[in-house]
């Protein structure tokens, strides 16, 4: 150990697609949550399970 | 190399795309093995060999893959692999015997080995600043394929399992000739060439002796290996250990605590592939932000706060399994369901975060680094599921693992990654030992 640290990188500049990746993943995200919370809900409330029928 | 006008966005596309369908075919037994069982009245242990076979060809063909992604190119690698588990797809159609069918799955079910092979792909083609969110957008949307399967096969084929495996074997024989015709090794031929060069024996000893390398496959067999393993060992473990709670649900015969217990596994499963990117981006964020706060471990490595994002994965991934045990020891079904889900999501952070450091530590060897760290940890899919289902409690297994396994493996990569230079360099053995003459020669020599 020891060494100085490399801090911040303020001035990295991103490719136009990165954005795009960004938000891409931001949906995935999103469709985990909405998945697991619905899953959930059926499974808590007897209903079903992943999301198939009970 | 090939001279095809290209953009690394169309590379990362392709690579998703071909790998989905990969973790598709190699999760598509699983999907049908209740029509399979019935059919051929298979017993619980066949079932579980079955289930298990999956798994056989990854610890020992994922380091052969990485391999031949540095020596021919990730899309003749990645042709081959489509091409050979498709045709055995097809093939699998027609079988009328068990022991037909289950070689020929055994055979499909190596398409699982093409992950290392994309990670290859989009090291060759992205830079460092944006190779958390570049390896985290490929491996996690790729991922879904195994969850994809699970939900949409049985509702799209019901139990003709057979044309479904037609199908998906057609579509990977189209992907194949995609790849073939737009497929480009690298994004410079000085590039593929440097991994080609490094594509030997030497270097594969000189990796896997890396205790850098070591540190990473513990990481990953922490995360994905323990993804793996969860994937098996959660149905049957909410069935037997919240029996009671299940049925106050309203969860009364056998097939509907199974499809209560299947969701909560699964919760894990989709929360661990689908917030993969989301690592790493937050993997580029803590390296944009230079955020560095554990000891030991070195601040002044290019690529430090990724190694330090990546420690913050493992302690979450610890705690989240000791809260396991809490709430099963507490009898507390809800509790240990929403614990579930945040732990898919620490797993995510350990994936996403191990990948987003591979190519940059071995930039001169990214296959053999990936299908070294990405194969072996898989073992953990094997060895966890037997510690939990060995416990005499069935709730200890998660704090027994975290204790015993996590924590040494966790200080074992704080001790690794603390070099301020080259900690890759370190191992057993010399760098002069096992590369000779092709030790002082970098990755900087050939940029382009």
């Amino acid at each position: 150990m020891g060494g100085g640290s490399i801090g911040r990188r303020d001035d990295i500049q991103y490719e136009p697609w990165y954005k795009w990746g960004v938000l891409f993943l931001y949906i995935e995200m999103l469709i985990a949550i909405g998945v697991s919370i619905y899953s959930l809900y059926m499974a808590f409330t007897g209903k079903g399970g992943f999301p198939g029928k009970h | 190399m090939r001279n095809i006008r290209t953009h690394k966005v169309e590379q990362l596309i392709i690579a998703a795309v071909a790998f989905f369908w990969c973790f598709l075919m190699w999760f598509a037994t699983a999907a049908f093995s209740p029509s399979i069982a019935q059919k051929f009245n298979l017993t619980v242990a066949q079932m579980g060999i079955l289930a298990s076979s999956a798994l056989w060809s990854a610890p020992i063909l994922r380091p052969v893959a990485g391999y031949l992604a540095d020596k021919i190119g990730a899309p003749y690698a990645f042709t081959i692999i489509l091409v050979v588990t498709g045709l055995m797809s097809i093939a699998s159609s027609y079988a009328t015997d068990y022991k037909t069918l289950f070689v020929e799955r055994a055979i499909v079910a190596v398409a699982g080995i093409s992950f290392v092979v994309g990670i290859q792909h989009v090291a060759q083609w992205f830079e460092e600043e944006e190779m958390g969110a570049a390896e985290g957008l490929y491996a996690g949307t790729g991922n879904v394929g195994a969850g994809t399967g699970a939900l949409l096969l049985p509702r799209i084929y019901g139990t003709d399992y057979s044309t479904a495996f037609f199908h998906l074997g057609i579509v990977a024989l189209i992907i194949a000739a995609v790849m073939l015709l737009r497929g480009v090794p690298a994004k410079s031929a000085e590039r593929a060439e440097m991994a080609k060069k490094t594509a030997t024996l030497r270097d594969t000893a000189f990796v896997w002796t890396r205790f850098a390398a070591i540190a990473l496959m513990f990481a990953y067999a922490m995360s994905f290996g323990l993804e793996i393993g969860m994937n098996a060992w959660l149905p049957g473990y909410y069935a037997r250990g919240f029996a009671d709670a299940i049925k106050e649900l309203g969860f009364e015969t056998i097939s509907d605590v199974q499809i209560a217990a299947g969701t909560f596994a699964a919760v894990q499963s989709f929360n661990a592939s689908l917030f993969r990117p989301f690592s790493g981006y937050m993997s580029d964020l803590w390296q944009r932000k230079g955020w560095t706060p554990f000891p030991i471990i070195s601040k002044a490595l290019p690529y430090s706060p990724r190694v330090h994002w990546l420690m913050f994965a493992l302690l979450s991934i610890t705690t989240t399994l000791i809260l396991l045990t809490v709430a099963g020891l507490s009898n507390n079904v809800v509790m240990s369901v929403l614990i579930l889900a945040v732990f898919g999501v620490t797993v995510s952070f350990g994936t996403g975060g191990t990948f987003a450091i591979v190519p940059l530590m071995f930039r001169e060897r990214p296959g053999t680094a990936t299908g070294f760290i990405g194969g072996v940890s898989c073992a953990g899919g094997v060895v966890y599921p037997l510690i939990f289902g060995y416990s005499s409690n069935i709730h200890m297994g998660y704090a027994y693992v975290a204790i015993f396994m996590f924590i040494p493996f966790m200080l074992f990569y704080a001790w690794a990654m603390h070099w301020d230079i080259h900690p890759e360099d370190h191992g057993i053995g010399s760098k002069e030992f096992w590369l000779g003459e092709k030790a002082h020669m970098s990755f900087e020599e050939s940029k382009d």
